[in-house]
C-alpha cells in the first residue's frame, strides 16, 4: 500500500517512543528502510537545563528539520522535554544578534561595526582600566550556558594574563551553595553518585526541588521506578505542593526557612531509634562544628540535635506536618535500602544555603545511605555546564581549574607551570564573588566587566540597585550573547555569539558527565564562537599592555581554526595539563573518546581505556573508581581522597536552624519565594523567542494560597500588587493550593518592567557561599484591580 | 504540522480511562500501551503552538503522571509545501 510522507513521519514518531518503553507495536521497522531521507543526524546534548540530556538534530540541506532522544544515553534514554524539544528555534532566529553593536556611551544608539574594530575596542578599554586602576579594576562575569572551553579560556586570560581572579558567573547565583556543601560535608565537590541510581533507590527525598517542572525527563526516571515498584517512598518536602507532589507518599509542607529544624530533628529521630549505621560512622566520620571546624564527637551531635524533638520541629515548620510524619520520613530515609535525595534551588538559594545542604548530607552520612546502590546525597544542577565549565574549569573566583583552591600557594603554582606563565602571576587572592562584583560596579571599583551569555541585569537579586551601576558610563561593559536581553540595554559593546550546534565544545551534567557537541549549523551573520572572540581579543590585549606573558596564554591556540581545532586544544590542555591527579581527573576524556560514547563520560576517568567504558558510576568506591583504588591508604572499601579534607572522613556538621534574612512582619506579613516555570529558560531570552513557549505561558503571574485570597479578597486572574522593602512588581493571581498559607510564589522568566520578580527579591546571602537567598523575602501584597489583558514582553 | 512520538505514563489501574481520555484529544493517535502504564501515542497537530497546547492538555490530565517526548518533526515548519505528495514504499 502505498505510504505518504505523513505515515512516514507518523510511523517514526511511534516507533521511536515505542522503543524506548519496549512495546511492540504492529509496524514494521523495515518499513522505515525505504524512506529517502537525504537526512543527517548530529548528536549533541540539549542545551538546555542540567539534565544533559543526549540528543541528535537532524538536518537537511543544511537546515534542522528534527530532534530525536538517544536511546542508549544513560542521561535520558532518548527521552527529552517539550522545552528540550524547542531549543532548535533558536539556531537561524531571525532576532539573532548578527553583528557587532557599539556606543560610546549607553545613551547613545548602538552602531554595527567590524570584529576587528569591536575587538580593537574591548581589548582597549580592559587595557587602559588596568594601565590606570590596576588589575582587580576589570572582570569577567560568565556562566554556566557556556562550554567548558570558554569558561576555561577566558579564566585564563583574566587570571594568567591580566593577573585578576575577578571571574566569576551565574553559578554563584545556584550552586554556590551545593560546592560550600558537597566540600564541607564530603570533601570533594559534585555527588558521588549517578542517575542510575534512580533505578535503584527505595526511598526517595526530594526537598527544595520541583523535579518535575525543573528537571522534567528526571523526574519521569523518578516516577516510572515508583510506578513500577509501590513500595519505594517518595518524600516531598517543600513549602509548595506541585507537580512533583503527585508522587510522593508523603509531602511535608513546611514554613519557609524552617527546614533546617527538620532536617535536624530527623538525625535525632534516627538517633534516638538508634537506625544510625554505626560501623559506617567509625570508619568513615568525623563530627564537626562551629565557623572554624573544631572537632566535636556523636555524643556532642546527639546532644545537639536531641532538643530538635519531632514535636518541636513540627511547630517550627509551621503546623502543617505532625511529629509522627516527622517519625515516618526518618524511618523511610534511614531504613530503606537505599535512600536518595534529591534538592535544588529551594536548598541552594538561601542565607544557610550551605548549612542546609550539609544537614542533608548529615542525613546520609549518619544512616550510611551513601555509596551503595541506590543511595546518594545528590544535588541537581540547573544549568547545562554550570558543573562542567564554572565548577570544574576555573569559572568560580576562588577556585582554579581542576577544584584547586586560589589562595594555596601550590595550587597556584601548577597552573601557573602548566600555563608557561611566571610563577607568581596569578594573585593570592580570590577575586571579587558575583555580588561583590556588581556592588563594586555601583562603587566605581569595576571600569570594565566582560559578561558572556547570561543577563544579571534581570538574574540578580534586588537588580534594580544593581542596574543602577550598570547604566551608568563608569563602567565599560561587554556583552557576548545571541539575543538581545535585559542586560544587554546596559552594554557599550555587543559581541554577537554563535549558539549550541553551531560551534564545538563540552558540557559537564549534574552527574559528572562530560558530553561532547560538534558543530552542525552555520551560525547566522556573522556570530562567532566565543573562543575565537577570547582568543582575538587576548591577542590585542597582549600588544596593549605590550606584555608577553598574555601572549603566552593563547599561544598554543595561535592559527586554530575556531570551529574544532581551537576547542579541541583547549579542552585537550584544560584535561591533559590541569585535571592530572585532582578529583576531576579527565585525562582519558579525549574528544576522540567522547565522539564514541554515545552519552559521554563521568569523570574521574584517569585513561582513555576507562573513559571508554563510560567512567565512573560512583566515586570514592573501590573497583568503581579507579582514584578510590590509586588513592587508596587502607584496607577499607571507601576511600575519600577529595581535596578538602585532610583526614579522609566525611564530616558531619552541627548546624542549628537559623532564620532567613528576612521574615514577614506586620509591614510585611508574607513571604515571597520565586523559581522556574516548566516552558520557560531563566529570563527567557531563547524560550520568550519561540512562540509557542511564550504562548504558553506569555507572562508571569503569582500563586496565592486560596485561604490567603479569600481574606485579601482576590479572586483568580486578579492584578495583584507586590513589594518588598527594595522594589514592586504587579502581577496577575493564580490562587492556588500550591504555595504554604502566608507565602506567594511567583516565577522569575518575566521581562517585563513590572513583572521582574528580582526587582523584589533580597540580595542578602550565604556567608560562605556568597549565594545570594533568592527563596525567601518578606512582601505585602495587594490587590489592585480586577483581570486586565497582558501583553508579553521580550527585549528587542 | 508537526509530528510527535511521545509516551504517556499512566498508574496501570487508569490505563483504560487514560485510553478513552486521549482517544477524545483531537491530534492524538494511540500506538499502544503495556501494562505498566506506557502510551505510546503520536502527536499530530497543524502547528507547532498547538502541540505545545496539546501536550499541556495531556499533562493537565489528573491521570496523566507524565507525557515525555522521545522524537519531534518539524520539517514542514521549515517547508511546509508538500509534505504529503511524496509517496514512499
Ligand atoms: S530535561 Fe533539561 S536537558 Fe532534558 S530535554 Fe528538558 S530541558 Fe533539555
Amino acid at each position: 500500500m502505498a505510504q505518504t510522507r505523513r505515515d512516514f513521519l507518523k510511523m517514526t514518531a511511534a516507533l521511536s517512543a515505542a522503543s524506548f518503553v519496549g512495546v511492540q507495536l504492529p509496524l514494521q521497522e523495515q518499513q522505515l528502510a525505504h524512506a529517502k531521507d537525504a537526512e543527517a543526524w548530529h548528536r549533541g546534548t540539549c542545551r538546555l537545563c542540567g539534565v544533559g540530556c543526549r540528543l541528535e538534530l537532524g538536518m537537511k540541506d543544511g537546515v534542522p528539520f528534527a530532534l530525536r532522544g538517544v536511546a542508549d544515553a544513560r542521561t535520558n534514554y532518548g527521552f527529552l522535554c517539550m522545552k528540550g524539544m524547542h531549543f532548535w528555534q533558536c539556531l537561524g532566529h531571525k532576532e539573532r544578534l548578527k553583528k557587532p553593536l557599539y556606543r560610546a556611551k549607553k545613551s547613545d544608539p548602538f552602531k554595527e561595526i567590524s570584529w576587528d574594530k569591536a575587538l580593537d575596542i574591548a581589548a582597549s578599554q580592559f587595557a587602559d582600566a588596568v594601565k590606570k586602576n590596576g588589575p582587580n579594576s576589570v572582570a569577567y562575569y560568565g556562566s554556566g550556558q557556556c562550554l567548558t572551553e570558554e569558561t576555561y579560556l577566558f579564566q585564563k586570560i583574566m587570571r594568567g594574563g591580566l593577573q585578576t581572579n575577578n571571574v566569576d558567573g551565574n553559578p554563584r547565583l545556584c550552586m554556590a551553595s551545593a560546592v560550600g556543601g558537597y566540600l564541607g560535608s564530603f570533601g570533594a565537590d559534585e555527588p558521588i553518585g549517578s542517575y542510575a541510581d534512580l533505578e535503584k533507590a527505595h526511598c526517595f527525598f526530594i526537598i527544595g526541588s520541583n523535579t518535575a517542572e525543573a528537571h522534567p525527563v528526571l523526574f519521569r526516571r523518578i516516577m516510572r521506578r515508583k510506578l513500577d515498584n509501590p513500595e519505594v517512598k517518595v518524600i516531598n518536602a517543600d513549602p509548595r505542593v506541585s507537580q512533583t507532589s503527585r508522587i510522593a507518599d508523603k509531602h511535608l509542607q513546611f514554613k519557609p526557612g524552617t527546614d533546617l529544624s527538620l532536617l535536624n530533628a530527623m538525625a535525632n529521630v534516627i538517633i534516638e531509634e538508634k537506625l544510625h549505621d554505626q560501623a559506617f560512622l567509625t570508619n568513615y566520620v568525623a563530627f564537626k562544628q562551629g565557623k572554624e571546624g573544631q572537632d566535636a564527637s556523636f555524643e556532642e551531635y546527639a546532644k545537639f540535635v536531641a532538643p530538635y524533638t519531632p514535636e518541636a520541629a513540627a511547630k517550627t515548620c509551621g503546623g502543617k506536618i505532625t511529629a509522627e510524619d516527622i517519625r515516618q520520613v526518618a524511618r523511610w530515609f534511614a531504613t530503606s535500602k537505599g535512600t536518595m535525595s534529591l534538592w535544588c534551588m529551594g536548598i541552594n538559594q538561601r542565607k544557610q544555603g550551605v548549612w542546609a545542604n550539609n544537614l542533608i548530607h548529615n542525613l546520609h552520612i549518619l544512616t550510611g545511605q551513601l555509596l551503595k546502590e541506590g543511595a546518594d546525597s545528590f544535588s541537581l544542577t540547573g544549568q547545562p555546564n554550570a558543573c562542567g565549565g564554572v565548577r570544574e574549569a576555573g569559572g568560580l573566583c576562588h577556585i582554579l581549574p581542576g577544584h584547586r583552591p586560589v589562595e594555596k600557594e601550590k595550587m597556584r603554582n601548577q597552573v601557573e607551570e602548566a600555563w608557561g606563565v611566571p610563577l607568581g602571576r596569578i594573585p593570592a587572592e580570590p577575586g571579587m564573588h558575583t555580588m561583590s562584583m556588581f556592588t563594586g560596579i555601583n562603587e566605581g571599583k569595576i571600569k570594565a566587566i566582560w559578561i558572556n551569555c547570561t543577563s544579571p541585569a534581570q538574574s540578580l537579586p534586588n537588580c534594580n540597585l544593581y542596574n543602577k551601576g550598570l547604566a551608568t558610563d563608569d563602567c565599560f561593559t561587554i556583552c557576548t550573547d545571541i539575543f538581545k536581553t535585559r542586560t544587554t540595554e546596559f552594554a557599550n559593546l555587543i559581541l554577537p555569539a554563535a549558539f549550541h550546534f553551531e560551534k564545538t565544545g563540552v558540557y559537564g551534567c549534574t552527574e559528572r558527565r562530560q558530553q561532547l557537541t560538534r558543530k552542525a549549523v552555520k551560525a547566522p551573520g556573522e556570530a562567532k564562537p566565543e573562543v575565537w572572540i577570547a582568543r582575538e581579543w587576548a591577542k590585542r590585549l597582549a600588544a596593549k599592555l605590550n606584555d608577553p606573558v598574555i601572549a603566552q596564554c593563547i599561544k598554543p591556540f595561535e592559527g586554530l581554526e575556531e570551529d574544532f581545532a581551537l576547542p579541541q586544544a583547549i579542552w585537550d590542555e584544560y584535561t591533559q595539563k590541569l585535571t592530572k591527579g585532582r578529583d576531576n581527573d579527565l585525562r582519558g576524556v579525549s574528544y576522540a573518546v567522547l565522539a564514541r560514547m554515545a552519552d559521554g563520560v563521568q569523570w574521574p576517568a584517569p585513561t582513555e581505556e576507562f573513559a571508554l567504558t563510560g567512567g565512573t558510576a560512583k566515586k570514592f568506591v573501590k573497583g568503581i573508581d579507579p582514584m578510590a583504588d590509586s588513592e587508596s591508604k587502607n584496607d577499607l572499601p571507601y576511600q575519600f581522597y577529595g581535596p578538602a579534607h585532610e583526614d579522609r572522613k566525611l564530616w558531619i556538621w552541627l548546624r542549628p536552624q537559623a532564620d532567613p534574612s528576612e521574615i514577614p512582619d506586620a509591614e510585611y506579613p508574607f513571604y515571597l519565594s520565586t523559581g522556574r516555570i516548566i516552558d520557560h529558560w531563566h529570563t527567557m531570552s531563547m524560550t520568550g523567542r519561540i512562540p509557542e513557549l511564550l504562548r504558553a505561558n506569555p507572562h508571569a503571574f503569582v500563586e496565592i494560597n486560596p485561604k490567603d485570597a479569600e481574606k485579601l479578597g482576590i479572586k483568580p486572574g486578579d492584578m495583584i500588587e507586590i513589594t518588598s522593602r527594595r522594589g514592586t512588581n504587579v502581577l496577575p493571581a493564580k490562587v492556588y493550593e500550591g504555595p504554604i498559607e502566608g507565602t506567594v510564589f511567583a516565577y522569575w522568566h518575566d521581562q517585563e518592567a513590572n513583572r521582574m520578580i528580582n526587582k523584589v527579591t533580597k540580595d542578602d546571602y550565604d556567608p560562605s557561599a556568597k549565594e545570594p537567598e533568592f527563596k525567601i523575602c518578606a512582601v505585602k501584597i495587594k490587590r489592585i484591580s480586577g483581570p486586565k489583558p497582558l501583553t508579553p514582553f521580550i527585549v528587542s | 504540522m508537526p509530528i510527535s512520538g511521545v509516551v504517556i505514563t499512566t498508574r496501570p489501574e487508569d490505563l483504560d480511562q487514560t485510553q478513552r481520555f486521549l482517544a477524545a484529544c483531537v491530534g492524538v493517535e494511540v500506538h499502544g500501551a503495556d501494562d505498566q502504564g506506557n502510551i505510546v501515542a503520536v502527536f499530530d497537530t497543524r502547528t507547532t503552538g498547538e502541540m505545545e497546547h496539546l501536550l499541556k492538555t495531556v499533562n493537565a490530565c489528573p491521570l496523566v503522571l507524565h507525557a515525555g517526548i522521545t522524537y519531534l518533526n518539524m520539517e514542514d515548519v521549515v517547508d511546509d509545501e508538500g509534505l504529503n505528495s511524496g509517496t514512499f514504499r
